[in-house]
Parts: structure tokens; sequence; C-alpha cells
């Protein structure tokens, strides 16, 4: 039943989220760009493409234009990238799945073993030298960090790509090992800029979990009991501390399809975020609306997954939702 | 786990390895031209987009009947190539008849027919099409085939760029293709992601966001091209297309635009720089109207005098030296350098602070509180300017002359808004000045007229500048029987302008164009960079590995 009423409750945020938008989007200053901006337009021709592209008309059958296509699947045409918006998306996500997965994975494992170290040596060298880097990249605009990365790495020592996720002409698609390689070449420094940024993030914030489980009764116990130290932390301290990091998890699934607007435009990666930003700044409703759609579908469900992972490995949430 | 230093290193070794080059092309035809571009198209499908980076593209994919020449004179046809048409003849001063080349085919075999001609006239000019060269077409009657080579153009009147309009708005289209593609979906035809043309380059693919590949025909009828491979690779960001290029990850870019970008490749040893003509101007133009209220006059535009006083307010040469460097000019009014009508002799509003002064003072407008604003019945000399947040350099620009008019007295503020935005503010009137830049086809006629005269209000002519005697002169001028006896009704209408002052006519940039020195035979036409990309070469004894990867 907790979870009927969570579901329902998730469906109800979407349907929401996206009425706003479409409201705000029409509401907002500007209009659709249907040509180049620099470019002497056809008032004429802009009223033919305004029709054909569904723009014209009140804002409320625009609305119900709107859903009655999304519930048949449709998310219409984009007049920005003059093709249909769920082919955009389609070519789109993969790009972003891969840059974010890869980018969680560094994020998460390296902020998470991070976090664990600092927790276990606290207070020494290595966990105030780590406190200062990880307080350091934390700081840091993601953009910077990239454009730092791109000079050092890409311009002066020329060891990565400058941009792009493949070598267009050795590997247009990924057809060999060769090609798997050049792709993960390609890769490195976009998804290390985002990966460094989250890990010292996730770091900091598990370094606190750990202690924060540290005092507790059950640790002592451990220890009274004899356990060893590298049990005590991995078996009693870590377990009990991964409670709040399923919740960071859950806060983070969104962005794997979301993207990142400044780091996929820094490096040309051609992802959501990229996509998203575009659609935005040329008015072009459809893009929006579908990724409107697309991140608080996301939001919501890794919300969601969050809270039913958490009442899986804690039994204490479980009992009080059935209350 | 892995340290970061550890990872940094296993990725620099994936990296080294992924550098391996492979392949083995050798002699004259080789080569792979990787531009590196930062718009992406929206659509391949000739009459459906005006994008420049679709244009650049489609130049290589679709062919015109014939082609401007590298003078860019759009007056008669002596300077136009053949192309799809191996000749022409004038059959009565309405009549064009056009002879196809029976050697060119589309790239499926067919072969391009006098009736491919018709219907692609048909498509421009379908309203259903939306085309925006539809009005570029207008004074065309009809294109009917005669017989499968030759395609007769009957015009409504006769005009000195007749053969411009006949030829250069127009790709040829294939009918066998596209017949069947209702009118009203070529917005967003599949053919536009995935044309067939009949022009020297073949379409391979379009990886959205990453690149479009193009390879040449070997078998094209006017030659094979010199180049094999040309690739679009797309970076949203100039900077970040700069860098490929300096790093040698690209082979170049039709435009660097800013002096910086300029300074940095010069520094890069493996290429070459090649300045030409460039096709826009910029200008801060003063809406007559006022501020949303087109019924009435602005509160200081409104005014011819202050106009002309604002002018002369402004160095314009020290501006253009200041953002551009040496890579741009003082336009003598509204034109870019492509056009032929350029004329610097022109007479314009010089530079005069002290007379700019005595003019605002002669017309009221005075400090009389002291706050070194001046002011006119409790009215400040103040107002705002509409700045595109995407382009860097009028953003420069606007900072630059809200300096120069504080030092006369006029209030400013920069408005900075996307550029949705300007175009819906500057369609309404809602502005008092706007900082506008405008890309410009060859020819002058329809290009001042849209924008300058009575025939742009509720289009390009968002200020409202309405002076019959300037839209007469313009139109006689568009008109006139030979550039030589255009030229003095150029002159006539420009000073017209320019002592109306309706705006501040600021920059003409020139193009500076990037390419690598391996790249022989670079011949750039000013109009549109890549119109004889086919021409180009790479020497044999100059191919570099990317040029000899077999795929």
């Amino acid at each position: 039943m907790w979870l009927v009423r969570r579901v329902a409750a998730s469906v109800a945020i979407v349907f929401l989220v996206v009425t706003l938008t479409f409201i705000l989007m029409d509401l907002a200053p500007g209009k659709p760009l249907l040509g180049p901006p620099e470019v002497v337009n056809d008032p004429v021709r802009d009223s033919v493409l305004t029709e054909q592209f569904g723009l014209n008309g009140p804002l409320h059958i625009r609305y119900f234009r709107y859903l009655g296509q999304l519930s048949r699947g449709n998310l219409g045409e984009s007049f920005g990238l003059r093709r249909p918006v769920a082919d955009a998306l389609a070519e789109a996500i993969p790009n972003t799945l891969l840059l974010a997965g890869a980018a969680l994975l560094i994020d998460f494992l390296m902020g998470l073993g991070l976090g664990v170290y600092q927790a276990w040596r606290v207070h020494r060298l290595p966990d105030v030298v780590l406190s200062n880097v990880t307080l350091f990249l934390y700081s840091v605009p993601t953009f910077w960090l990239g454009l730092i990365l791109l000079l050092l790495f890409g311009e002066w020592l020329g060891w990565f790509p400058i941009a792009g996720m493949s070598d267009p002409i050795l590997c247009p698609s990924v057809s060999s090992f060769y090609c798997v390689m050049d792709r993960l070449w390609h890769l490195a420094l976009p998804a290390a800029t985002l990966g460094f940024v989250g890990a010292a993030g996730t770091a900091r914030f598990q370094r606190a979990a750990m202690l924060e489980v540290s005092a507790q009764d059950y640790i002592r116990t451990a220890r009274a009991k004899g356990a060893s130290e590298r049990r005590v932390v991995l078996r009693h301290q870590l377990r009990n501390a991964l409670l709040s990091f399923i919740t960071l998890f859950g806060l983070a699934f969104p962005f794997l399809l979301t993207g990142s607007v400044l780091i996929e435009t820094t490096f040309a990666w051609p992802g959501m975020g990229r996509l998203a930003t575009d659609a935005i700044l040329r008015r072009d409703f459809p893009v929006v609306n579908a990724a409107v759609l697309l991140a608080s579908t996301l939001v919501v469900t890794g919300s969601l997954l969050a809270d039913v992972l958490l009442a899986a490995v804690d039994p204490r949430l479980r009992v009080r939702g059935t209350a | 786990m892995l340290s970061a230093r550890r990872l940094v290193l296993v990725l620099a070794a994936i990296g080294l390895s992924a550098c391996q080059p492979s392949g083995g092309c050798t002699g004259a035809y080789c080569g792979t031209l990787v531009l590196a571009a930062v718009g992406e198209p929206d659509i391949l499908l000739p009459p459906s987009t005006q994008q420049v980076a679709s244009r650049d593209i489609e130049e290589q994919l679709f062919l015109k009947l014939a082609d401007i020449g590298l003078s860019t004179n759009t007056v008669g046809d002596e300077d136009f190539q053949p192309l799809l048409a191996e000749r022409w003849e004038w059959d009565g001063p309405l009549t064009l008849v056009f002879h196809i080349d029976p050697r060119a085919r589309w790239q499926d075999g067919q072969p391009v027919t006098a009736s491919d001609v018709a219907f692609t006239f048909d498509a421009y000019t379908d309203s259903a099409v939306a085309s925006p060269f539809r009005a570029n077409l207008r004074r065309i009657a009809s294109v009917k085939a005669r017989d499968p080579q030759t395609a007769v153009f009957r015009f409504r009147e006769r005009y000195p760029e007749m053969f411009y309009d006949a030829v250069y708005h127009m790709r040829i289209l294939p009918a066998h293709l596209l017949r069947g593609v209702p009118r009203d979906s070529w917005k967003t035809a599949p053919f536009g992601r995935q044309p067939v043309g009949s022009g020297p380059y073949r379409f391979v693919a379009w990886k959205a966001g990453q690149t479009i590949e193009l390879v040449a025909d070997s078998t094209f009828f006017l030659g094979r091209p010199g180049i094999r491979r040309v690739i679009w690779r797309f970076t949203p960001d100039l900077q970040v297309a700069t860098t490929q290029i300096v790093a040698d990850q690209a082979d170049g870019r039709e435009a660097l635009y800013s002096p910086e970008n300029i300074a940095r490749v010069r520094a890069a040893p493996q290429v070459t720089l090649y300045p030409y003509r460039g096709n826009a101007y910029g200008y801060l133009g003063f809406n007559l109207a006022a501020n949303g209220d087109t019924t009435q006059p602005h509160p200081i535009f409104g005014e011819r005098d202050v106009r002309r006083a604002l002018t002369m307010a402004i160095d314009r040469a020290r501006l253009v030296k200041s953002v551009f460097g040496d890579f741009a000019k003082v336009p003598p009014g509204p034109m870019s350098q492509l056009w032929w009508i350029w004329d610097p002799e022109a007479r314009q509003i010089p530079y005069d602070t002290v007379l700019a002064k005595r003019l605002l003072s002669a017309r009221g407008w005075r400090d009389s509180d002291g706050d070194g604003i001046r002011d006119r019945a409790g009215q400040p000399l103040a107002f705002h300017i509409l700045v595109p947040s995407t382009s860097q350099t009028r953003k420069q620009y606007a900072q630059l002359l809200q300096e120069q008019f504080r030092a006369v007295g006029a209030q400013v503020e920069i408005d900075e808004v996307q550029a949705g935005v300007q175009s819906e503010r500057a369609a309404a009137g809602r502005f008092d000045a706007i900082l506008q830049a405008w890309n410009n086809d060859p020819s002058p006629g329809s290009g001042v007229a849209q924008v300058w005269t009575r025939a742009g209000f509720g289009g390009s002519n968002f200020l409202r500048y309405d002076n019959p005697a300037f839209d007469a002169l313009v139109d006689r001028a568009g008109t006139a029987a030979t550039p030589k006896q255009a030229r003095p009704l150029w002159r006539a209408a420009l000073e017209t302008i320019n002592a109306d002052a309706p705006a501040i006519f600021l920059f003409a940039p020139d193009n500076v164009a990037v390419f690598h020195s391996r790249i022989g035979d670079v011949k750039i036409r000013p109009d549109s960079w890549a119109a004889l990309l086919r021409t180009w070469r790479i020497p044999s004894d100059r191919l570099i590995d990317r040029d000899r990867v077999e795929r």
C-alpha cells in the first residue's frame, strides 16, 4: 500500500512539473527562433512554420494538444532540429548515459573509498591532506576544472582529445576493440572532471557518515569483542554508514540521463544536457518539454528507488511505513 | 582501488594506444579535411533552411544551374560559372533558357533533367514548403521543361539581377525522390537527414551533435574532387573549435571572429590564415517609434538632430580597432564588405564630440541639475541598448558605446537578453536602441530594401526608418541596367540614410579563415567559403596520417 501511494504521488508530481514547465515556457519572454537571428526574416514564412509546428493558438489548446500527443507516446517535432523529438532523445540519451555512468562510477567508487579511508585514518596526516584536497575539489566549479584539464591534458600535453566522443576518421562507430579504447580515451577528461568533483563531495559525506556511526554502541561492542579494526570498519561501520549513501545514490540517479550541461558543452559531448540547453535558448518547446518530462520522471524514480532500497536494508523504516 | 595518479597514467596509456594510425591511401586524391564547426545544420534540404551550416554542406551535395564568380558581381550573367547547366541563352528580354549538362547525374544514378529544375522552382515557391528563398524568386513567373535537357525561365519584369535570381537561390532537387513527400512535411523530411544530390560529394553519415561526413564522388561530371573525405566536426563553442585547430585535431574553419582567436591560431605552426571579405555588418539602431508603441515617435530618437548628435559622439574607427583589431572596417552605410556598392567616399557623419554637444544643447538637451546627464523638460537623455547575450562582439561594443555616450551626457543601460528575446522585442518594437548584425547574400538590392525601407515594416525594418526619398533611390538603384548607372544612385541612397542617422553603422568584419598548411589550392569565395571546396587539394607529398586512413 505504501508503495502504491508513493507511485501515485510520483506520477502526480511528474504531471505537475510537466504542466508547470509548459505554462512557464509559454510565459517566459522570447519567441521560438525559426531561423538564424542574423538573417533577414520573412514574416510570412514565420507564420507558416508557426502553424506547421503547432506553435500558434491559445495556451490551453496547445496544452491539451500536447497531452493528447503525449498519451499516444508522441513527443512532438523539434523545429530547431527539424526532426521528431523522440529521435533526438534516442541519440542523446546513450551518450549521456555513457558519460554520466562513467562519472558516477568514478564518483562513488573513489568517493566511497576515500571517505572510508579518511574515517579509518581520522585526524591523521592522510585524512587532513585528503580533507583539504576534497574541500578544494568540491569548491571548484565543474566547468573550470574541465577547462583546466582540457588546457593541460588536451592542448598543452596533447594526451587527450580536445572534444567530441570519438575519432571521426578512424572510429565513426564502435566497431572494434581499438574503437572501444578510442571511446574511453575521449571519455576520460569529461568523466574525470565530473567524477572528481562528485567524488570529493561523496568522500566528505561518507567520512561524516562513518564518523557518526563510529560513536555508536555496537561499534564499541564489536571492538570490545575483539573484532579486528578492518572488520569493525568494513563490516559494522561501513555497512551502517551506507544508509545515507543510498539516499545520495537515489539523488544522483537522474543525472544519469539529464547529464551535465556545462561539461557536455565544454567537451562537445552530444548528450541530453547540451540538447536541453540549446532547446531552451531557441525556445524549442517540444524538446524542452520532453527533457523536463524525462528529468522529472527520473528524479521521482530515483527518490522512489532510494526509499525502496532504504526500506529493504533498514527494517525500522518498513515498520514506520506500515504503521 | 586506483590512485588518481595511476588512473591518469592508465588513461594516458589508453590514449596513446588509441593514437595508432592505420591505413595507407597514397596519391593525388587522398586527403581528409576535418572542419571544426560551431553550428550544426538543422536539415540538409536546401529550400527548407537558411542556416549557414546547412548551406556549407549543401554546397557539396546539391548543385545550382550556375553560380556566382569570385567577383560576387550579381549584375548580368558574365561573371557566373556553369554548373548543372552547361550553357544558357536569352530568348527575348524576359526568357532565359538553360541547357542541362547531359553528363549530370543524381548520386543514385538517375540523370538530372529539366523536369528536376521545374520541380525545384515549384517547391521553392510553394508556400507550404515555407522556403526562406521564396521572396527572392517572386519576379520569376514560371519555370518549365521544354525537353529533358532544356529548362525555360520566364520573368515578370526586366531587371539587372535576373540571372542572379534565377540561379543563386535554388539548388536543384531530385524530383524522383521528393515528389512523393507532402510539401508541408518538407520542414522535417527524412530526406533532409540522408540527402541524395548531384554535387561533388556524397552524403555518408550524420551523427547528431558530433559529425557529418561526406565522401568525394569520384565520377563527378565536372571533375573528381581533390580531397577524398570531408568531415564537419561540431562543437558548441568557438573557443573549443579553435583549440581543436591549434592542437592539430582539426584542419580548420571558415572564420575565427576575434583578434584573440586569430592570435592563438597564428602561433600554431601547421596552419595558414586566409582573410577574405566578410558578409556581415553591425550597427546600433535607434527605434524611431516609442518603445512599445509604434504609433508614436520615440521621445529621444524621434528627432533627427538628436540621432545625428549621438552618431557624432561615437568614434567608430576606434571602436573597430578595439574590438576587431585590423580585421574589420567602419562601413560607409548599411552594408557588408561583400557588396559591390561598398563606397568609402559616401558622405558620413563625422566623429565630433564638440559638435555633438552643441547640437544636443541646441535641441534643448542640457545638464540642468549638474549630474552629468543631459535632460529636457524633466526627462533625462537616457536609453537602453538591447544586446544578444550570445554575441561577445556586440556585448563588448555595448560597453564601449556606453562610455562614449556618457562623455556627451547621455546615460545608457545595457539589456543583455537571449536571441529569442531580442527577436521578440525587436519585432514588437519594445526597445530604445538595439545592437543588431545582419548576414547578407551578395545582392545589395534586397538586403537594403528589407531592412531599411518601408517594405521591411512588419519584418526586419523594426527601427521603422521611413524616408520615401531613400526608398525611391534604392528602388532606382536596384533596377538600374548596369553597375555604372547604379553606383551614383547607391551613393545618393547611402548619403541620404547616413544623414538621417537611423543607426550608427559600426562594423563590417573581414572574415579570417584558417586551414592546415598541407591543403593546397585553397580558394574562398566571400559569399560562401565552401563553394569551391571541390577544387582544393592535398598534394601527395604533404599527406599526413589522417589523410591516408582507409576504412
